[in-house]
């Protein structure tokens, strides 16, 4: 693709919120670029399939039809797609530089929309660097956009609405589930089935799922956690432990899928040192925003999952929002036609609001999860961190998340602590007796993925070079 | 069981990749991490103090443990898509 070198909107990430909002800015007449490092539209929960992959006309998915239709609409509307583009930086301005397999690339903008979702949190557990244990969301991309079934035997842990899902589709695709180990009873699923009454959608599919597990007869352990996990030939042996009598079980399988949960992503929100909040029915820490998306930052409108966990509808909405609020701040809609477009979509997301809240309760960590971490589990996974190291850390004086790194070295690995930095702040914050807002949150760094340097200064010859003259002595 | 689902997409042609000096089968355009955790493959590489294995995790970019020499490069193997003869090395990549 031709790129222009200056674009009036650059919306990163190409899920649902970021496709709503880079369709409805390009509809009024705005050039618009959308970046996503993943090869298609979709994002991540309707992330499409390799290139190479060829659709049979048969037998479709739901969520292959979605991501088609992106595609599709981001085409018409001569909407620019960067994929396979990995942003390493955003700066005031707005510059955006990216990266693919061929080099480097910035761009320019005065309007930016960061969409760029969230991660998964995954509590540490003795073990659970063993290679075989993965995210429940990569168990997710594996069946629905990889078409693969991870394992011959399969053991799914954690917490939320992503264990049913998972075990659905495995279930679907002929594999097999050994166990299912849910942190939450099974009143606190009741009490959340209630709340999504407000969506009838997700309701029902919700009841379809749980009934196929059940009819499916999988083991479900609930009120249990996974307490330990070792490399056992052909697979990994698991030691589950009820958290209310102790009770421990082993099981041994090929594969581990575990999450407890969403996390916004804040990395470019961190970069840009807008403010954030701590919101934990939310996920996280999220950057403070206005009801239309709008940040604290001329020109920056921050949206979908990454404004805080609500699921993929309500992030078409939040991403539909912030464009309004863009095309007024510049002055190419009216107040009356704001109001107009706006107040029916917050009408709607307020109700989605009810529902995300009800979920958000079952991704809640429940102390009992960090409690149980050993002191000589690895929470920092790049920099093989430890617990003890963290606790030797605090009791040393270490008093926010931003000294404890500078200590131990935790976040200061590949990962750029997007892995860690929710478990090391609960873990401080165990140990401190204090709130984890109280310990801030790390600073946001370039750059935000590793990238070779030959990358980014690209090919040249030794005459192309910018000679500087010595400095006199 | 076979692990990949044929049912709903028709995959590229079948080739070779070299990982570690064994032959593995895959199909063109199938992604890196995903074949060699299936082909029992999970260890990607070590870690850098305690020369624990690390394998695949995240699958979306974020966390780079399911870092691999691809033709004596660094590449997270999750964003790479398998062609013809890809020349793969796992283990302690920086004395590789």
């Amino acid at each position: 693709m031709n790129f222009k070198k200056e674009y009036d909107v650059i919306v990163i990430g190409a899920g649902p919120s970021g496709v709503k909002s880079a369709l409805t800015c390009s509809k009024k007449g705005l050039k618009v670029l959308i970046i996503d490092s993943n090869g298609n539209s979709g994002g991540q929960i309707y992330r499409a399939p390799p290139k190479s992959y060829i659709k049979k006309s048969e037998k479709t998915l739901e969520e292959n039809l979605i991501q088609l239709k992106f595609s599709e609409n981001l085409k018409k509307n001569n909407i620019d797609t960067a994929y396979n583009h990995t942003v390493w930086q955003v700066s005031p301005g707005f510059k955006i530089d990216a990266f693919n397999e061929n080099g480097t690339i910035q761009w320019n903008t005065k309007n930016l929309i960061v969409a760029t979702g969230t991660y998964e949190k995954i509590i540490p557990f003795d073990g659970w660097t063993t290679p075989g244990v993965i995210g429940l969301a990569a168990c997710t991309i594996l069946l629905k956009a990889h078409q693969t079934i991870p394992g011959n035997k399969i053991v799914l842990a954690g917490n939320g609405p992503l264990l049913i899902s998972v075990a659905y589709y495995i279930l679907k695709f002929g594999g097999k589930v050994d166990a299912i180990v849910d942190t939450s009873s099974k009143f606190e699923w009741i009490k959340s089935m209630i709340s999504l009454i407000f969506n009838p959608k997700n309701f029902i599919q919700g009841i379809s799922w749980i009934l196929k597990i059940i009819l499916s007869r999988v083991p479900i352990y609930s009120n249990s956690l996974i307490n330990k996990v070792s490399k056992k030939e052909n697979g990994i042996s698991i030691e589950i432990q009820n958290i209310k009598n102790k009770q421990i079980k082993k099981l041994t399988t090929e594969v581990l899928a575990v999450g407890h949960g969403l996390t916004p992503s804040t990395d470019i929100s961190r970069l840009l040192k807008i403010n954030h909040s701590y919101d934990d029915l939310k996920g996280g820490w999220i950057p403070k925003l206005d009801q239309y998306f709008r940040s604290s930052m001329k020109g920056l409108y921050i949206v979908g999952d990454g404004a805080g966990i609500s699921g993929a509808i309500p992030a078409e909405d939040k991403g539909e929002l912030a464009a309004y609020a863009l095309l007024k701040d510049q002055n190419i809609i009216n107040e009356k036609e704001f109001t107009n477009k706006t107040s029916r979509i917050i009408k709607r997301l307020n109700r989605y609001e009810i529902f995300a809240k009800g979920i958000a309760k079952l991704n809640f960590t429940p102390k009992d999860l960090i409690n149980n971490i050993s002191e000589n589990t690895i929470l920092c996974r790049c920099e093989d961190i430890t617990k003890r190291d963290i606790i030797n850390a605090v009791n040393n004086g270490a008093k926010n998340l931003n000294q404890i790194k500078s200590w131990t070295r935790f976040g200061m690995g590949p990962c750029q602590g997007r892995t860690c930095q929710y478990s090391v702040a609960k873990v401080a914050s165990e140990e401190l007796k204090c709130n984890v807002k109280d310990l801030g949150y790390l600073t946001g760094r370039t750059p935000l993925r590793p990238f070779p340097l030959d990358k980014a200064i690209g090919d040249f010859e030794y005459d192309e070079i910018t000679k500087v003259e010595a400095a006199p002595l | 069981m076979n692990l990949r689902i044929h049912d709903y997409f028709e995959r590229g042609k079948k080739v070779k990749i070299i990982v570690n000096d064994e032959t593995i089968e895959a199909y063109e355009g199938e992604c890196l991490s995903v074949v060699l955790f299936i082909s029992n493959k999970k260890n990607l590489r070590t870690s850098p103090k305690l020369k624990e294995n690390r394998g695949m995790f995240c699958m979306m970019g974020s966390c780079q443990e399911c870092v691999v020499l691809l033709d004596g490069k660094k590449v997270t193997s999750c964003n790479i898509f398998i062609k013809d003869g890809m020349k793969v090395k796992t283990g302690n990549l920086n004395e590789l």
